[in-house]
């Protein structure tokens, strides 16, 4: 409508698919209990407070959502973009901020923990180089997780394989719930890997191994005839996973270190020099003791904000105001929800405790929208209220980081969420116990 | 087992075997007494008890009242007077706390601080004795390492007591202890809370059935109350072999004394204890021999008299049922039911027991029997007359009890259930102090109540707000920036540590945490 379709296309970039502009998309009917996706019509929200997620505000804010982007975001001078103001919805006094994004998760890939029947987080293998292994292709949109969350405003996710040196390909999902073909909105954002002792029991060998399958990945282009004739020494991964690491010597997916000694991120550091890549930190927990390298070299943290136990002696620096001092260093702090992949909903608690200790509020809201996408490589699509990026954002009744407060209505790609979760389903079952007392017998 | 019923309930009230070493001139045998806590009289020498009056403050009792303003004024190590505008005795330590908020000093009835201490080494992971389901012999004081630096954290978090449980491995996890934070303590029996009863840990569910399902079993809830009832029924023959004994001990006691009855009269007593097939004595005069002391029997036998307190970790509303069924079959109680993320299906049923619920805000999902868990259980439980209680069972959760208390609050108040800022206060303190058997001496804002308190930086109940002092039986034992207590184990490791020039730190409270 405002912007057009091409336009569209390559804003939605790789995953979402520009289908989801034709017409009214036939909306499967999905269970009543869950939030059901309407069509992407055209949707105005006007009156409200914008927190955009790249730290600015706009008051009395002007939005339009239309096929899952925005496509008007400004003050009250863009209300004469509007075609039919009479449509607006009016949010004076509400609070607007993006949808919450949710960094390391295994959400739709995990359904309980302690079931490996309902795991499917890592490829089962000998060989600690998994990088073809592709979190997207295990995604389940009807996990009973994904309402939960995005009820409570989560409307984006990384989904990350684990285990291994080199766990896997990771998904940027948006939480439409009940939608297998569109869960997935770039499927190979991302490829995470992990330092410290994650191969061979010494963090000497893992760093060893990953220049080694990096330096052979590198190079595998211009070996991939020789290979095919068996003209090839041996390589030190699967030829699957070799090509799988292509896009991160070009930079188009990022590669994702876990790491929490100061050390190993220095060791991070060096290998993301060497071979050029585009890296993100994951752990972190001494981050704050090389915040001025990692700003030098622009690399993003993704932390959680209530770690400060010394857990092992490679956290030992582990304290509570390490996103406040990356934060004031420069650095690109993207914040994990406390809970885990079960409480993803928890991501506003986390963004209040980092205040609590010293982050900026605006910059703690950036920590758990914008930042996250940055970290990831899917800031163009995601991660802020800002024209041509997915329409995915949330009416507050307060202040987002507050417990008193809660979502007046969530949008995940310009679509308004209904209908309940399964817990609010358990809850209202047994409510009244009353019912239940002649069973008693 | 009908039959028996009121004979256990008898049992209740007879002093159990620890009894036996008040006898003053008896040589019976005396189980082991729980390492009894040591009597701290905080701050109280002869001399006049220090007085402290804690001035302006929001002050939320725990106990039924909420003052936008109020004072709090403490003596030794109890609290004295609550009230507006309270008059300032002479010799009172004034401390101005306009703008802060006070609470009771918060307890976690569900902590592993101190026998999984940090740094998560193999070397301290001292709690879960799992080599058979029934443990009940052992107990967390023993493990108990005071140098855990996640106690510091706990109680920058507000935490002044908390239980301490073996995991949840076994059947019977052995005892619990409950231990209060104050710093420099260089033992668990100097950290022991005085007074306190000692818990049992229990442990329903799917981690007994998966640590022993490939070993000596259980391998099913089948086999998991199997095992309940196995310990309880021989715990309580253990009492009754006891009971007899010391019948017959009494008996011998009163006769030693008397003239030497006529060498063919036979003794009635000796016949009786021949027919209910314990060895007769060989001769009349003898005295009776004690019981073998079985120190896991001992725990149970001490659940069956009410002296020790049941604390359950038991997820699934139909085993929490099961449970409380075999309590009263038994004749005891279940103190706390603990993690029941399914406890607001049940909250008729703990209600009538008379049984808490300590669970947390949200947690849910990582193993079957918690997939049902919801945000409301807490305002559930309330609502329906149940007690609730928020617990951690985690070294960070338990840093923020009183944001796990607003997050559940404001579930329950979002879903149309009535809770008030003090129930939710309550969840956190005056709750969890009953459930530790406690709540005489803590737990509220009361005069009479150990001065256990938490100076807020605001409302406890917002995740901008930090605990600012924390007080344990009167001592202030936590000021931020300034007071903030370091174990051993992390001298040397802070910034700056290793740069000064003479010993820094021989003192624990030297040096913040971060």
């Amino acid at each position: 409508m405002s912007i057009p379709y091409s336009r569209l296309c390559s804003a939605l970039a790789w995953g979402l698919t520009c289908a989801l502009m034709s017409a009214p998309v036939a909306a499967a009917p999905a269970p009543t209990a869950a939030p059901t996706p309407e069509r992407a019509g055209p949707v105005y929200l006007v009156g409200g407070e914008l927190h955009v997620g790249d730290g600015t505000v706009i008051k009395d804010a002007v939005i339009a959502m239309d096929g899952g982007l925005f496509t008007i975001v400004g003050g009250p001078e863009a209300r004469a973009k509007l075609l039919d103001e009479s449509m607006a919805v009016d949010l004076k006094g509400k609070l607007i901020t993006p949808g919450l994004f949710a960094a390391e998760t295994q959400l739709g890939i995990v359904e309980i923990d302690l079931e490996g029947s309902t795991r499917d987080d890592s490829r089962a293998s000998e060989h600690p180089v998994r990088a073809a292994y592709e979190a997207a292709a295990a995604l389940n949109a009807e996990s009973a997780l994904i309402p939960i969350q995005a009820i409570d405003g989560v409307t984006s996710a990384a989904v990350v394989p684990t285990g291994g040196l080199i766990s896997g390909q990771v998904a940027i999902i948006d939480l439409v719930y009940g939608d297998h073909r569109r869960l997935a909105a770039q499927p190979r954002a991302a490829i995470s890997a992990h330092l410290g002792q994650a191969h061979a029991g010494s963090r000497a060998a893992t760093l060893a191994k990953l220049r080694e399958v990096l330096g052979d990945a590198r190079g595998y282009p211009a070996r991939r005839a020789a290979y095919d004739r068996a003209q090839s020494r041996e390589l030190s991964a699967h030829p699957q996973d070799l090509e799988a690491l292509q896009p991160i010597f070009k930079q188009q997916a990022v590669l994702t270190l876990s790491a929490d000694r100061a050390s190993d991120i220095l060791a991070a550091l060096d290998l993301a020099r060497d071979f050029n890549l585009k890296i993100a930190i994951v752990g972190g927990a001494e981050a704050w003791k090389v915040a001025d390298e990692l700003a030098r070299a622009r690399v993003p943290v993704i932390l959680e904000a209530t770690l400060n136990i010394p857990g092992g002696f490679d956290s030992m620096g582990a304290r509570l105001d390490n996103a406040a001092l990356l934060h004031r260093a420069g650095v690109t702090v993207a914040l994990l929800a406390p809970g885990g992949t079960h409480n993803l909903r928890s991501l506003p608690q986390g963004a209040g405790i980092a205040v609590a200790h010293g982050l900026p509020w605006e910059a703690a809201l950036t920590a758990i929208t914008l930042a996250p996408a940055r970290a990831y490589g899917v800031e163009r699509t995601h991660g802020s209220v800002s024209v041509g990026k997915v329409a995915n954002l949330v009416v507050w009744s307060g202040d987002p980081f507050e417990f008193s407060s809660a979502p007046t209505e969530v949008y995940v790609r310009g679509v308004k969420l209904r209908g309940t979760t399964r817990q609010n389903l358990l809850r209202d079952r047994y409510r009244d116990l009353k019912q239940f007392s002649r069973k008693d017998k | 087992m009908k039959r028996r019923l009121p004979l256990l309930l008898g049992l209740a009230l007879v002093p159990g075997p620890l009894a036996c070493g008040k006898r003053p001139q008896t040589a019976a045998p005396t189980p082991p007494a729980p390492a009894a806590a040591p009597a701290t009289p905080v701050a109280t020498a002869s001399g006049p008890r220090p007085k402290t009056l804690l001035r302006g403050a929001a002050v939320m009792t725990a106990a039924g009242k909420i003052y936008e303003r109020a004072d709090v004024l403490l003596e030794g190590d109890q609290i004295v007077a609550v009230g507006p505008e309270l008059a300032a005795p002479g010799d009172a330590k004034i401390v101005d706390l306009s703008g802060k908020t006070l609470t009771p000093g918060i307890i976690d009835t569900h902590s592993h601080i101190g026998v999984y201490a940090a740094p998560g080494l193999a070397a301290h992971a001292d709690g879960n004795e799992a080599i058979a389901p029934n443990t009940a012999g052992v107990r967390a004081v023993d493990a108990y390492f005071p140098q855990d630096p996640q106690i510091d954290r706990a109680r920058a978090g507000g935490i002044t007591t908390m239980q301490i449980l073996p995991g949840s491995a076994n059947l019977f996890g052995g005892r619990s202890v409950t231990v209060r934070l104050t710093p420099g303590v260089r033992s668990a029996a100097e950290a022991r809370f005085p007074g306190a009863p000692e818990g049992l840990k229990m442990a329903c569910g799917e981690n007994p059935k998966r640590v022993y399902g490939q070993k000596s079993g259980p391998a099913t809830r089948m086999g998991n109350v199997a095992g309940y009832r196995d310990a309880f029924q021989k715990a309580s023959e253990y009492q009754r072999s006891w009971t007899r004994y010391r019948k017959e001990h009494a008996e011998w006691l009163a006769k030693k004394d008397q003239p030497e009855p006529p060498a063919d009269d036979d003794d009635d007593d000796d016949r009786k204890a021949t027919k209910d097939g314990k060895p007769a004595k060989k001769k009349k005069g003898d005295e009776p021999q004690a019981p073998a002391v079985d120190f896991a029997q001992e725990t149970v036998a001490g659940v069956l008299r009410g002296e020790i307190l049941v604390h359950n970790h038991c997820y699934r509303a139909d085993e929490m049922a099961i449970m409380l069924d075999l309590a009263a079959t038994y004749g005891f109680k279940i103190r706390s039911f603990h993690h029941a993320t399914d406890a607001y299906k049940i909250a008729d049923k703990l209600a009538a027991a008379g049984t808490a619920a300590s669970v947390w805000a949200d947690w849910w999902g990582f193993k079957a029997e918690s997939f049902d868990g919801i945000r409301e259980n807490a305002a559930l439980l309330t609502q329906a007359g149940a007690r609730a209680i928020i617990h951690s069972d985690s070294a960070v959760g338990i840093q923020r009890l009183n944001q796990e208390a607003a997050k559940a609050m404001h579930a329950g108040r979002r879903a149309g259930i009535p809770v008030s800022d003090d129930q939710a206060l309550r969840w956190i303190t005056a709750n969890p102090a009953w459930a530790l058997g406690i709540d005489a001496k803590t737990g509220t804002l009361e005069p009479g109540k150990l001065a256990d308190l938490v100076v807020w930086s605001g409302n406890p109940f917002s995740v901008y707000t930090v605990a600012e002092q924390v007080y344990i039986a009167g001592e202030q034992v936590y000021v931020r920036g300034s007071l903030e207590p370091r174990t051993d184990f992390e001298l040397g490791y802070l910034p700056g540590d290793l740069e000064r020039s003479s010993p820094p730190l021989a003192t624990p409270n030297a040096g913040p945490v971060r």
